[in-house]
């Protein structure tokens, strides 16, 4: 069977759980074939250990102080010409937004095949079948390379589950040259505005979620009060975040965690698409939306239309104290 | 200093009011509702931003056969300078090829400093278009952009949408930014008036046919399947009826501890 390389996304010394799910992905699919864990950054030469724990074949890493921070071209590049001496087969990445954006970029760089966002993998013969589930969750397309060469990936949260690390699978990582001219460095990441992850959003049983319509900061406590009573997390959506009513830890959607709880209890959230992917997979929605249309009705087993302002207080007055 | 835009626009697929599945026949069924593309709409709204406060001028392009000429006409109305239709079936095109097309284009139009497209991918068709296109230009890109923070002197910094929280960005011109969904709720600017439309309809849109730069699609659509949708057991619940709250509460919470 083909070789599989898989990235690893690295963020602040932490691999990214996808990276880990694309991992066990690609040693379900390449059979007797190697497994090979591609990570790159500056700083990231221990990280090899975590990935041949989880699996890796073989590990290479580009370390260099060039890659700190995600810019695409010059991680494209140097993916690029590190490629050119591999023998073409399938590549992995996490559907995070650094690992589609690389993924593309090196599609279009080496006008190979290219699936993002997938939601299942398989494979026929020696050539990989991407399905992604498209027009609003009801269709599942299926790609396929056109022809032979690289095929490139990216795959959804939940494709496969994480192998446990395993203690004494280990080797030695192979370094991946670094070699930009200074046109290519000269983009870099200025500044960053990132939370440190305080809540454990992927393994909470419940979550309590606000959107937009909670309206203003001081109704939001009403969203954390209904949270701190049924022992729940507080989730919100991309606008609660920007709006800084929240840190973006508690983001659930398209560029936000993705979330399976028990019990979903989604108040002024509208449920737009890029919401309701990271969620719509909770055992049971309760909503709760003054706009009766509110696209979130349709997946929710429970409907509430009306002010949550007025809604909250009645549930918690119900709730014990 | 003026900041010279190409914001390429899309007609796509409307998926918001699906309620089926809408395949016939092992295929995408024919007839369905198109809108422009909501993020290509950030993009051109970023470009027009651009423009008010630096000058410039701002060319929309699209990949499409004569009736893509709408999204074209919409981006008019919404104050764009120019427009260019690049001849092709975008149905036919994966990311890479529709990508060589509007590269193809750009030359043509003799570059720009800013080339801005939508990120697009919750329905994942012609998804990150912009990353495929910077290659093939070989110049930087920024995905999931928010907001462009500062322009001049060359360069760029963009605010990117990451999984945390965000990143800024510097990068040099010309580049490719992919913009993302945030300005959806800040509403992109509304067309011109009614006398100025009609004016506008008059004028011919521009036709390219020019040869795509790098090649054909790299990947194709193996087939379709229907989703089995989740069937929901919905209730409504009227929040004014105290019991009714009391049992959802029990049901929701049965098994929780």
């Amino acid at each position: 069977m083909a070789d599989i390389l898989v990235y690893a996304e690295i963020d602040d010394g932490v691999i990214h759980d996808v990276s880990l799910q694309a991992l066990s992905l690609a040693k379900s699919l390449a059979g007797d074939g190697a497994v090979t864990a591609v990570a790159l950054g500056s700083g990231i030469s221990e990280s090899a250990k975590a990935l041949f724990a989880h699996g890796a074949d073989e590990v290479c890493i580009a370390d260099d102080a060039a890659l700190d921070g995600y810019v695409t071209r010059p991680y494209r590049k140097t993916l690029e010409s590190w490629l050119a001496r591999r023998t073409p087969g399938l590549f992995l990445f996490p559907a995070s937004t650094l690992g589609s954006d690389l993924a593309a970029s090196l599609a279009g760089a080496l006008n190979a095949a290219c699936a993002l966002e997938v939601d299942r993998a398989a494979m026929d013969g020696d050539r990989p079948v991407f399905s992604r589930c498209e027009f609003d969750r009801k269709v599942l397309t299926q790609f396929a390379p056109a022809d032979g060469g690289w095929a490139f990936a990216s795959v959804r949260d939940g494709i496969a589950e994480a192998a446990p690390a395993e203690e004494g699978k280990t080797g030695e990582a192979q370094s991946i040259p670094v070699s930009l001219d200074e046109s290519v460095t000269a983009a870099r990441v200025r500044r960053r505005d990132v939370a440190h992850k305080t809540v454990n959003l992927k393994d909470a049983r419940i979550i309590v979620a606000g959107g937009a319509g909670v309206g203003t900061a001081e109704n939001f406590g009403l969203i954390r009060q209904l949270a701190d009573c049924l022992n729940a997390e507080v989730g919100a959506t991309r606008a609660v975040v920007d709006a800084g009513w929240l840190p973006a830890d508690h983001q659930i959607g398209q560029t936000g965690a993705t979330v399976r709880p028990d019990v979903y209890i989604a108040c002024g959230i509208s449920g737009a698409v890029q919401h309701r992917v990271g969620m719509m997979d909770a055992g049971k929605i309760a909503a709760i939306n003054i706009d009766a249309s509110a696209p979130i009705f349709r997946i929710a087993h429970y409907k509430i239309v009306g002010d949550l302002t007025h809604v909250i207080p009645k549930i918690l007055n119900l709730l014990p104290a | 200093m003026g900041v010279n835009c190409v914001v390429v626009v899309r007609e796509v697929w409307d998926t918001r009011d699906l309620i089926d599945a809408p395949l016939e026949g092992g295929a995408i069924k024919a007839g369905l509702d198109t809108r422009f593309e909501p993020e290509d709409l950030n993009a051109l709204e970023t470009a027009l931003r651009l423009k008010d406060e630096h000058g410039g001028t701002v060319t929309a392009v699209t990949v499409g056969e004569a009736r893509s000429v709408d999204v074209l006409r919409e981006c008019l109305y919404r104050g764009v300078d120019e427009v260019r239709r690049i001849e092709g079936n975008p149905l036919e095109l994966d990311a890479h090829a529709y990508a060589a097309k509007v590269a193809g284009a750009v030359g043509e139009l003799g570059g720009a400093d800013l080339i801005l497209v939508g990120t697009t991918v919750v329905d994942g068709v012609n998804s990150l278009v912009g990353p495929h296109l910077a290659s093939i230009l070989d110049v930087d890109t920024v995905s999931w952009v928010d907001a462009i923070d500062e322009i001049g002197d060359g360069k760029a910094v963009a605010k990117r949408a990451i999984e945390l929280g965000y990143e800024y960005v510097e990068v040099p011109l010309p580049a490719v930014l992919s913009i993302g969904v945030a300005l959806l709720e800040d509403d992109p600017r509304a067309p011109r008036s009614a006398k100025a439309m009609l004016k506008l309809k008059m004028k011919k849109v521009p036709i390219e046919t020019l040869s795509p730069v790098g090649g054909a699609a790299a990947t194709r659509v193996a087939g379709y399947e229907e989703v089995p949708q989740r069937v929901i057991e919905s209730k409504e619940v009227d929040p004014e009826d105290e019991s009714a709250l009391q049992s959802m509460l029990d049901e929701l919470l049965k098994g929780e501890s």
